[in-house]
């Protein structure tokens, strides 16, 4: 298969997909019957969803009792509108429905074989959250923070079960897009990644196994997309419009970069950007754009504030 | 200068066995785009004039009778194009024997994303006739083209190209002349950080590319941008950007300058 005898060093360790397949047949891993979601923000929500329809029992736990209620409200919503749309039968959706159970306590997530935590991006609360959450479970508990843009490393770090601790990157939105990356630390052991492929199959995702770095792969690759867009707008070179419809006819891009910046929202995205040129030590390519910075003072958001690089005409319903 | 072009417009298909007088254009540069303008030219009825190094192939089933291989330059081009991105030294000498054997009134749009196309234009006596524009293999397919006049342009020169990209069905977008341009500087970025991430052992590249794809929603992953762009083309660009911009944030991967320098040994099967 490689031409070139370097290949097979450079491009594959056991960890990437090969791996997946070799030993999947030999190995059989318990599958995951009780999953644990912590945080029921729009993420945690969707993940519940997707797990509940593959006949996961689901812990939804929030601190905050009108997230949660707020979240139950949105689930029943999209679970009808599936079964309006044809998508579900009305049993399939009652029956997801009730497999989702929400709780306030913490000390519910006992019995999970898997957690999956999708709270606020903020290191010191997800690396306290870790250690409550390795006394709080089984030893054989995977532990799996949804984060975008924070180290799993150090996350993994709070707890004294690092092989059981991996980053798992959903994407929004959830239910669509159809992959995840599977976010491995130096420690992460290969059952346990073994396992988040199984699991990822389970619920009808593909995944990738990406290694902790900054960004990881996605958000890395879509930073160059976004950035040198900006960069190539602060140099004048081209406008907004221009560039989006040059990447669109030229590149064959569904979108422009600065269409997409306006969905992302700015202000998400220089947040990540920020920690994404933290992460890296500073450097120069993931530095965040001045321009990006000053239409985040000024408010423009994008698509969610009404304006951003295009101006929106209430669409906010 | 607007007289010239009348004949650009002839009609799509139907290469007529009686030819009156066709408009010429003369092809010359880096494989395959110097391939990709003939077959987009002479389809749309023009006549081809090129010159190409030997490794260059034609496609089999263009009219004969339209398209032409000489090294000569003959005074009766309508319009010129010279493709090289890679050896700068041999685009300086194509477009100063393009200056000298084409009447003054004769355009050349010259592809301005590894020099610019002010620079080029320093070369050259007829400043006035010359645009950047944006060629990358695979690019002669799509439905626009970015266009860089330069300081010394005057609007026939830009209506001239505009006119000629028209009749080979593509709207032009003008740009500033900036080396990269839009579409090359952003994608070969993207392929840059790429080849930073596989060079750090991130992920495979199949995965990298399957990410791209289905998790942004990309046309191609970057790894196959790669490919059809060619590793030389994307080095050449990227080797400009750092050049011209000096900034480090054009550094390019080592691994992406092994594989551009090295030849295709890293191309997945």
């Amino acid at each position: 298969m490689q031409t070139c005898p370097l290949r097979p060093r450079l491009f594959f360790k056991p960890h990437f997909s090969k791996f997946f397949e070799n030993t999947s047949t030999t190995t059989t891993l318990p599958m995951v019957k009780h999953l644990g979601i912590v945080g029921a923000g729009t993420m945690g929500a969707g993940i519940a969803q997707l797990a509940a329809l593959a006949g996961i029992d689901v812990v939804l736990y929030d601190i905050n009792d009108t997230v949660l209620r707020q979240a139950l409200e949105r689930l029943k919503r999209s679970l009808n509108k599936a079964v309006e749309k044809g998508e579900l039968n009305s049993e399939q959706s009652t029956g997801a429905f009730s497999r989702i159970h929400p709780r306030t306590r913490l000390a519910d997530l006992s019995h999970s074989d898997f957690i999956i935590e999708s709270v606020i991006e903020d290191l010191r609360i997800k690396k306290d959250l870790f250690k409550h959450l390795e006394a709080g479970t089984k030893s054989t508990t995977i532990l799996a923070s949804n984060t975008s843009f924070l180290s799993v490393t150090a996350i993994a770090s709070a707890t004294r079960r690092a092989e059981k601790v991996v980053g798992l990157h959903f994407l929004y939105p959830v239910e669509s897009v159809k992959i995840v990356e599977i976010v491995q630390t130096a420690q992460t052991s290969q059952e346990t990644l073994q396992q988040c492929h199984d699991f990822l199959n389970q619920l009808g995702k593909t995944s990738v196994a990406v290694t902790d770095s900054p960004g990881f792969i996605i958000n890395r690759l879509v930073h160059s997309f976004h950035g040198e867009a900006l960069q190539i707008l602060g140099e004048h070179v081209a406008d907004a419009e221009q560039i989006d419809r040059i990447m669109k006819a030229e590149g064959g891009f569904a979108v422009g970069p600065f269409e997409s910046m306006d969905d992302l929202g700015l202000d998400s995205l220089l947040n990540a950007t920020k920690s994404l040129f933290d992460a890296s030590s500073g450097d120069s390519r993931f530095r965040p754009h001045p321009v990006q910075k000053r239409m985040v003072e000024s408010g423009l958001f994008g698509k969610k504030s009404g304006r951003g690089f295009y101006t929106y005409e209430q669409e906010k319903k | 200068m607007a007289k010239k072009k009348q004949k650009a417009k002839s009609p799509q298909k139907s290469p007529p066995v009686h030819q009156p007088e066709k408009a010429i254009v003369y092809v010359v540069g880096d494989s395959p785009m110097v391939e990709e303008y003939i077959t987009l030219c002479s389809s749309h009825g023009y006549a081809v004039l090129y010159d190409l190094d030997d490794k260059g192939q034609t496609s089999p089933n263009i009219d004969s009778r339209l398209v032409r291989k000489t090294a000569k330059i003959p005074g009766n081009v309508s319009f010129a194009l010279e493709l090289t991105n890679i050896d700068l030294e041999k685009k300086r000498k194509n477009l100063e024997a393009l200056d000298k054997a084409l009447p003054v009134i004769t355009a050349i749009a010259s592809s301005s994303i590894t020099v610019s196309a002010t620079e080029q234009s320093s070369w050259i006596d007829k400043k006035s006739r010359l645009v950047g524009i944006c060629s990358l293999p695979t690019l002669s397919n799509s439905s626009l083209i970015e266009v860089a006049p330069t300081v010394f342009s005057p609007a026939e020169t830009i209506q001239v190209a505009q006119r000629f990209f028209k009749s080979v069905g593509k709207e032009i977008e003008l740009v500033e002349d900036r080396v990269g341009m839009v579409f090359p500087r952003i994608i070969c970025q993207i392929i840059n950080e790429a080849a930073f991430a596989l060079q750090e052992e991130i992920a495979s590249p199949q995965d990298i590319d399957m990410a791209m794809r289905v998790g942004a929603n990309f046309p191609l992953g970057p790894i196959e941008w790669a490919d059809r762009l060619g590793m030389q083309h994307v080095y050449a660009v990227l080797s400009a950007l750092h050049r011209d911009l000096g900034e480090e944030r054009y550094r390019i991967s080592p691994l992406l300058r092994q594989m551009a320098l090295s030849g295709t040994w890293w191309k997945r099967m």
